[in-house]
């Protein structure tokens, strides 16, 4: 088999992975004597799980094996959700500097309807190399200029990126605009400079204060038409058209501020335009808690592994974020925003539990609480009779930066725990 | 009847005889007089003959040929000394960001960059207007020269009076000026350490320049003679420690750098701008410091101050310190207005007093200590018997607040101040002032450009961007409502530029007229954009 | 009595001065070179470690730190580090400008050095950017935050200068502003070029030289040849007194340079970012050069498609010196945890984990006698961890450099409150005197 897969790697170009992904097979398995970590209940030591067609049967110390199950003998290993990361460009690139191969950000300012689930290339060399890390679901997001796009939760599983959707859209974005007319660092800007700023900051936010008003006026117009063809037609507007689910409030909006002006801004623009709002990046959310609590606005921080944006914030400030969060009751999950290192999700997660946020809190942070966010508990995010067996097993915990994971199971269905990475390790190991 | 005839014929040949102020010989008495050499003297007279000062005391004789000035209550002072700014020399281009970033714009709107050999004294373009701006404030003599480039070349120290430029010059060169301003990107030097590097090199060249010129001269058998290379001439009095080095250095790094930096190339140096001089006031003894007084100011926006680094926010509460600092630390220094107009010198002069500096040393810093510095201590910096007549008189003592220079001598001679409501700089707007764009309707299409007037006496002066190229316009005249100027259109295909001339008239926020070209006839119209 | 009192004042100071004496007592040491002491303390004198066992006593005056839990770890060398310079980090107008140092524009206000000081790095190499195929000199340092930078230069490190292959030195991803030609080197091809120009240019500039002493000796005129500093820094490389460490990720590239420079007679001292160093992994050892790589990124440009985690492994496991380096601000401030990666990818022991990111860049920029490990007689550059430093949960809580503390965890708590509080007072009269002076100017006005 290993070679059979070397040869076949031995062509590769860009994104052409030749990896093979899911075998399509929803075995019926159990795994036996291992630490079951569900996530919503407390671990279970000498557990067994078991699952069959992509879902979970059974979680317990004495539980029935199904006849024809293929056995694992957990000794030793663990059981975990698989892991999820709330904000990633994952699927929607391969090499950065080369643009045939990116297709993160669209042109222009309002981009409602460019979807990262139709761009989302199954076959993309991270894609493995992402999930033999343990990290099965993704939120690919797109990026760029005011409104992104559409994200989308996809499993990192599937032959077609249909196969691999999981929610989309998942949300709408909206990188809000930020008024800065100068770097913390650099020489204070002029009065010039200050008006322009401010000027172009004004222009943005009613640009898209217009737009969102055109898409509550086209919704209601389209709903009329809808239920009496007396109702004059007009053409259709795509644009348009994507924003009406989420300027109804039917869907979320992630809105992207990290500074604290800029977040009271967004927060007060989502009060008038009565969105559905779940915030994104939150630098200075330790500012503006109770504006966040009071709205009761889910937060996703990250990239933990980051830079605080002023010379003097404190130097954890983005490592104890999770931390305040948590202390203040607001719910919050936790984002890499790096695509090709989306593996690294447990280690931003396990940063904030070095600085103050409890190892378990960390652990929900990429399992069930974007479950909940994005509302898919119902499938994933936990161990739990019923939900998806979307799970890792692991020689210890996954958070920890020493810790291996050994098997992959995405919608009940083994994942080959090979990647570009270990392909090439091999190959090479074996040089003479 | 002859003589009568001679006295005509002297008069028809020497116009300059006519234009003088006769006598030439003037007694200031009745003010407070503060010489700087010493005690200041209430009641005191100042005798100019000449040019020069004949007397300074508490009961000087004055002579039967003077006239009188009576300047009671007012305060007397040497003329003051800017001796560092770049007057007369255009601007370059602000750089956005830290240093090694690209400078903006095309070449036509950067100045060209000075070399070491360049003299400020040849390419100095002081217009009255300029020369005003330091009058009206009680300067009577500055140092200037480019700010741009990396050697901005000699430095000229000259007077603001009348005459031609030749006959206000001081001194020149009056120091070799270097500054640390990387070039655009891709040219070489665009990085702060890349002009250090072209530093040493420059140096170690011009040693080399030095030494190969003086062993050719002696032995030129069987040796490559030397190039011809005006800039490495130009470096040798520096080399042999005549000439002075300024380096621009604003913060405590960049004053460390060049501290490090002159010792290594063996030069004399003063160091210019210093406003974080605060930082290391003690070890700033070496050399002369020219503080300029354009202090940092805040952002206007109350959440920009905020985000700001508590490190800035110190820094700027701690610059205006920074002239107490070195009077304390018997660092010789004088106050200049630097990258500043001369309309920031006194409020920044005022500030370093209301932060600790004494206004005699404030008034030191402006007269004899800059004269000390540039060389020049025997001829300007006080009122003292023999030296230049540079007088300036201010109705209260003149770091006030309220101060106003009332008369002003240079080289002896009164020169008349703009009118009392006009400060410094400004002149009544006129109708045409403005950035208006334009449009001509030519053959080939709409062509636009972009132009910024100003008009006064007569006389109409601006830039033109757009369509066709950029620059100033030039003979430009104004008489109320009709206009004309001429700009070098460059053509979209060809290098040349070709003069167009625009005709019209104003209205209001709008105008029109015709535009003569090469090519023909073309109208144009045009609006107020601001 | 005066000169009496004056001496023994003068004798007390220094004493003082130079017996600064810290215990930090019952901790793990991970000495990386002798093995972890359970249980352990080590004692600081000064700028050195005096001692490090079990049961060490605390010498009178001493300050005792409580270990009790906590890990002991030299300080973190990343020898790949951009921070603290003034300016660009690239002089990108030639395609050979060694003639550049970063030590003449350090910054020493930078805070992204304190924030590594928060992480447990200690020293860094501070590179120059990898515009040019040889680009400036460089500057090992020590992050001595509030220190005046003069002193952050590490006495008597080695000379270094920055190579760089592959797709920068050609400007692969950036093109120059309308109306600026393009230069060369365009290619791979081009790059070794300048290189290989660049030192037979050296030899021809040493050869003339020669020639003008040997003129002079003999008592004949001669007009000096030009001093040039670029020739200068090129011939001190080919000397053997400027260490090379070479921006590389191709293996093609990483064997042009090994040959090229075996050819000119000198050996690279460190290959950088190195990605496809495991593919020529023996060949690497063979010359003798280092390698400095870190693990995770991949993917961002075309030459580091083939690059995986496992790279550290299999460089160790062939023998080639290797460490772990940022390349990051951000990176540097948690370089314990790549070290710990390279547990999890390939299988390094623990001990062979904490040496990439301690001893092993201490040797590659030879301070292996004065930094790198907790050894009696070395500089006291060390952390100390609240938990293992190659757990995802621990963080650093204090750091020392030679003997003096630079970041403390608790320290720096406290300050934030006062930090704030200054800032607002300090805003608050700026915004009163900016009043007075408008209200001042508006009487003026009105007068």
């Amino acid at each position: 088999m290993r070679t059979l897969v070397a040869l076949l790697f031995a062509t590769s170009v860009f994104a052409q992975s030749t990896i093979p992904n899911s075998p399509g097979v929803k075995a019926s398995v159990a795994i036996r004597n291992a630490t079951i970590v569900p996530v919503t209940s407390a671990p279970i030591a000498n557990g067994t799980i078991v699952f069959a067609n992509g879902v979970i049967t059974a979680i317990g110390t004495n539980v029935a094996i199904p006849a024809g199950a293929t056995v694992i003998d957990g000794t030793g290993l663990s059981v975990y959700p698989g892991m999820i990361d709330s904000g990633s460009n994952a699927g929607l690139t391969e090499v950065d500097s080369v643009a045939g191969t990116v297709d993160t950000a669209e042109l222009g300012d309002f981009n409602p309807n460019a979807r990262a689930a139709v761009a989302v290339n199954p076959h993309s060399e991270l894609v493995p190399v992402t999930r033999v890390a343990g990290v099965t679901h993704v939120v690919s997001t797109p990026e760029g200029g005011i409104i992104s796009g559409q994200s989308a939760l996809i499993q990192l599983a599937g032959w077609t990126p249909e196969q691999m959707v999981v929610k989309s859209p998942t949300a709408l974005h909206i990188r809000f605009p930020r008024l800065r007319s100068g770097s913390p660092f650099g020489p204070p800007p002029d009065e010039e400079q200050e008006k322009e700023a401010k000027k172009t900051y004004t222009k943005e936010i009613e640009n898209l204060r217009d737009l969102l008003r055109d898409a509550q006026a086209y919704g209601k117009a389209s709903a009329a038409r809808a239920g009496s063809k007396s109702v004059q037609r007009f053409d259709r507007d795509l644009v348009l058209e994507a924003l009406v689910p989420f300027v109804e409030g039917r869907e979320p909006v992630i809105l992207h501020a990290n500074l604290a002006r800029d977040i009271t801004a967004a927060l007060k623009f989502a009060d008038e335009m009565k969105l559905k709002v779940i915030l994104s990046g939150a630098q200075d959310v330790g500012r503006v808690l109770s504006e966040v609590k009071s709205r009761n606005i889910p937060v996703i921080l990250g990239p933990i592994l980051a830079l605080p944006s002023r010379e003097d914030d404190p130097y954890d400030l983005l490592f104890s974020n999770a931390k305040t969060l948590h202390d203040n009751g607001i719910r919050f999950a936790i984002q890499t925003s790096d695509a090709h290192n989306t593996r690294n999700l447990p280690y931003h997660a396990g940063s904030c539990a070095a600085f103050g946020l409890p190892k378990d809190v960390a652990l929900k942070a990429i399992t069930i609480y974007p479950a909940e966010i994005f509302g898919v508990a119902d499938r994933l995010g936990s161990l739990e009779v019923g939900k998806q067996a979307s799970l890792i097993v692991t020689d210890g915990d996954p958070l920890e930066l020493r810790t291996n994971i050994k098997r992959v199971y995405i919608a009940g269905e083994e994942i080959p725990m090979d990647s570009r990475h270990t392909l090439l390790y091999e190959k090479f190991k074996r040089r003479p | 009847m002859r003589l009568r005839r001679f006295v005509a014929l002297l008069v028809l040949l020497c116009p300059v005889l006519l234009r003088a102020d006769a006598p030439g010989v003037y007694a200031i008495t009745g003010g407070t007089v503060h010489p700087v050499s010493g005690p200041e003297i209430a009641n005191g007279t100042v005798v100019i003959r000449d040019g020069l000062i004949e007397a300074v005391g508490a009961n000087v004789t004055i002579p039967p040929d003077a006239t009188t000035i009576d300047v009671k209550g007012a305060h007397v002072y040497p003329g003051l000394i800017d001796a560092q700014t770049s007057a007369g020399f255009a601007a370059a281009p602000s750089r956005r960001g830290g240093g090694g970033g690209g400078g903006g714009g095309g070449s036509s709107e950067r100045p060209p960059e000075p070399t070491p050999d360049s003299l400020a004294v040849r390419n100095v373009k002081l217009t009255d207007d300029l020369m005003n701006d330091g009058r009206s404030i009680g300067v009577t003599t500055i140092l200037t020269a480019p700010s741009n480039g990396i050697f901005n070349g000699q430095s000229v120290l000259l007077n603001l009076g009348t005459g031609s430029l030749e006959s206000r010059v001081i001194k020149s060169p009056a120091a070799m000026q270097i500054a640390f301003n990387p070039r655009p990107t891709w040219t070489y030097p665009d990085s702060l350490m890349g002009v250090i590097a072209y530093l040493r090199q420059s140096f170690f060249d011009a040693q080399r320049h030095g030494a190969a010129r003086e062993i050719y001269a002696r032995t030129p058998a069987g040796l490559q003679r030397p190039e011809d290379n005006p800039a490495l001439d130009a470096l040798q009095p520096v080399l042999r420690r005549e000439l002075p080095v300024v380096f621009i250095a604003d913060s405590e790094l960049m004053m460390r750098r060049v501290q490090t930096l002159a010792k290594e190339l063996n030069v004399r140096y003063i160091i210019s701008s210093a406003r974080q001089g605060y930082a290391l006031a003690p070890e700033l003894k070496n050399a002369p410091v020219l503080v300029s007084v354009k202090w940092p100011t805040a952002p206007a926006d109350k959440e920009d101050r905020e985000d700001q680094p508590i490190r800035v926010i110190r820094d700027r509460r701690m610059a205006p310190t920074t002239p107490a600092a070195l009077a304390k630390n018997g660092v010789l220094f004088a106050l200049v207005s630097g990258p500043g107009k001369a309309g920031d010198l006194m409020p920044g002069v005022r500030k370093a007093i209301e932060s600790g500096l004494s206004a005699d040393d404030a008034l030191r810093a402006l007269t004899i200590n800059p004269a000390r510095i540039f060389g020049v201590e025997r001829q300007l910096g006080s009122l003292e018997r023999g030296k230049i007549a540079n007088v300036v008189v201010s109705d209260k003592p003149i770091f006030e607040k309220e101060a106003k220079v009332n008369r002003i001598f240079v080289d002896g001679r009164e020169i008349r101040l703009p009118a009392d409501d006009k400060k410094p700089g400004a002149t009544p707007a006129s109708p045409i002032d403005g950035t208006w764009s334009l449009t001509v309707s030519a053959p080939q299409g709409n062509v636009s450009i972009q132009v910024t007037l100003k008009a006064e006496d007569g006389k109409l002066t601006g830039t033109y961007s757009g369509d066709r190229g950029s620059g100033d316009i030039r003979s430009g005249t104004f008489d109320g409502s009709a206009f004309e100027f001429a700009i070098s259109a460059t053509a979209q295909s060809e290098a040349e530029t070709t003069d167009w001339v625009f005709n019209g008239t104003l209205d209001g926020t709008s105008m029109k007229g015709s535009v003569a070209t090469t090519l023909g006839k073309f109208e144009f119209s045009g609006s107020k954009s601001e | 009595m005066k000169k009496i009192i004056a001496l023994a004042l003068a004798f007390s100071f220094s004493a003082l001065a130079q017996e600064r004496v810290t215990l930090i007592r019952n901790a793990t040491i991970l000495t990386i070179t002798k093995g972890t002491i359970e249980n352990g303390s080590v004692l600081i004198r000064g700028a050195k470690i005096a001692a490090v066992g079990k049961d060490i006593a605390a010498p009178a005056g001493a300050r005792v730190i409580d270990g009790t839990g906590k890990f002991v770890m030299p300080g973190i060398i990343d020898t790949h580090s951009h921070t603290g310079v003034e300016g660009s980090v690239n002089e990108i107008s030639l395609p050979n400008t060694g003639m550049v140092r970063i030590g003449d524009v350090l910054d020493g206000s930078d805070i992204s050095a304190y924030r590594q000081l928060a992480g447990g790095t200690t020293a860094a190499l501070i590179l120059h950017g990898s515009a040019n195929a040889i680009g400036g000199q460089s500057q090992i340092v020590k992050w001595k935050w509030g220190r005046p930078v003069s002193e952050w230069p590490v006495a008597g490190a080695p000379r270094t200068i920055k190579f760089a292959l592959g797709e920068n030195p050609k400007s692969a991803n950036f093109r120059p502003p309308e109306g600026t030609a393009r230069q060369y080197p365009q290619t791979r091809m081009g790059v070794e070029e300048v290189i290989r120009k660049s030192f037979t240019d050296a030899r021809d500039y040493m050869a003339a030289w020669d020639e003008y002493e040997a003129k002079r000796k003999r008592g004949e005129t001669a007009i000096p040849p030009r001093k040039d500093i670029l020739m200068d820094t090129m011939a001190d490389i080919l000397r053997g007194n400027i260490d090379v460490h070479a921006h590389c990720y191709r293996s093609d590239e990483i064997m042009m340079l090994l040959n090229l420079a075996d050819e000119m007679g000198f050996k690279i001292r460190e290959l950088q970012h190195v990605l496809e160093g495991y593919k020529v992994a023996p060949e690497i050892a063979k010359h003798g050069a280092g390698g400095g790589t870190f693990i995770d990124w991949w993917g961002y440009k075309a030459e580091a498609y083939d690059a995986t985690p496992y790279n550290v492994a299999l460089m160790v496991r062939n023998g080639v010196l290797t460490s772990i380096n940022s390349d990051s601000d951000e990176l540097a401030r948690h370089l314990n945890h790549d070290a710990a990666k390279a547990m999890k990818y390939g299988g390094l022991t623990e001990e062979e984990a904490l040496r990439v990111c301690t001893i092993n860049p201490a040797k590659q920029l030879r301070l292996d006698n004065s930094i790198g490990s907790i050894e009696v007689g070395k500089d006291a550059d060390l952390a100390i961890w609240n938990g293992h430093p190659l757990s995802i949960y621990s963080h650093v809580d204090t750091t020392f450099i030679e003997g003096d503390v630079y970041f403390d965890r608790e320290e720096d708590l406290k300050r934030r409150e006062a930090m704030r509080k200054e800032k607002e007072e300090l805003l608050k009269k700026e915004e009163e005197e900016s009043k007075k002076a408008k209200a001042g100017d508006k009487k003026e006005k009105t007068k």
